[in-house]
């Protein structure tokens, strides 16, 4: 159902960016299904919630 | 933290007629990056209306950002008199969009989406291609990086 091939050209800032992508990381992530990219995504927003509740409560620390 | 699992299984289950879009969709095709909520373009039509405000009332729905007390319920009324809404829920952020910038509605997108069966949930997922142009569109500084990321994941995909 989906078309293939991008119709935009180049852009020159999205160019810019792509030479600081992780293409590693990339790798690892095309190798998963679906279902593991979302089980790794909830993974991911649990942990940032974790250090975001251990930085406030450092903040709080007298 | 947003259930994915929960809320897609949810809307399937409920026979929702929706798009996953926004980083969501990014996930599908594989992007590393980190996003909060679940964006979805829903069809507008009344018995969609229906059945997705059906689906999510139990979990308790409510205007994301807004005062506390402020009256809202999220009934067929109230999505027929909106178009986009981002959500707080039992089950996390869930944005309900109408339409998107540069992508349109849900009939402008499905020509555009492809079938895709999440945790056992058939739904449909804004294809890579369609959803590197409408983020490019939407031309905020915020995409840039994963614009970059989304086309990688194209490249490599086009170089099989």
């Amino acid at each position: 159902m989906a078309r293939s091939k991008i119709t935009l050209p180049p852009d020159p800032v999205i160019e810019a960016y792509k030479k600081a992508v992780d293409v590693t990381l990339l790798q690892e992530n095309l190798r998963l299904t679906v279902e593991e990219r979302f089980s790794k995504l909830m993974a991911m927003q649990k942990f940032a919630e974790e250090l975001r509740r251990a930085g406030k409560k450092l903040r709080e620390a007298p | 933290m947003t259930d994915f699992e929960a809320l897609l299984r949810l809307l399937a289950r409920a026979r929702v007629e929706f798009i996953i879009v926004g980083g969501a969709a990014a996930t599908v095709h594989g992007s590393s990056r980190l996003t909060q909520d679940l964006d979805i373009v829903y069809r507008r039509s009344t018995e969609n209306l229906h059945q997705l405000a059906e689906a999510l009332s139990p979990y308790h729905p409510y205007l994301r950002g807004a005062p506390v007390g402020l009256p809202f319920r999220l009934d067929a009324e109230t999505l027929q008199r909106g178009l986009n809404f981002t959500l707080v829920t039992d089950l996390g952020d869930l944005d309900l969009l109408g339409e998107i910038a540069g992508g349109g509605n849900f009939e402008a997108l499905l020509g555009h989406a492809q079938p895709v069966e999440v945790y056992g949930a058939q739904c449909y997922v804004l294809g890579l291609e369609r959803l590197i142009e409408v983020k490019r569109a939407a031309g905020r500084p915020k995409d840039f990086e994963a614009i970059a990321e989304l086309e990688k994941i194209l490249e490599a995909r086009e170089s099989g």
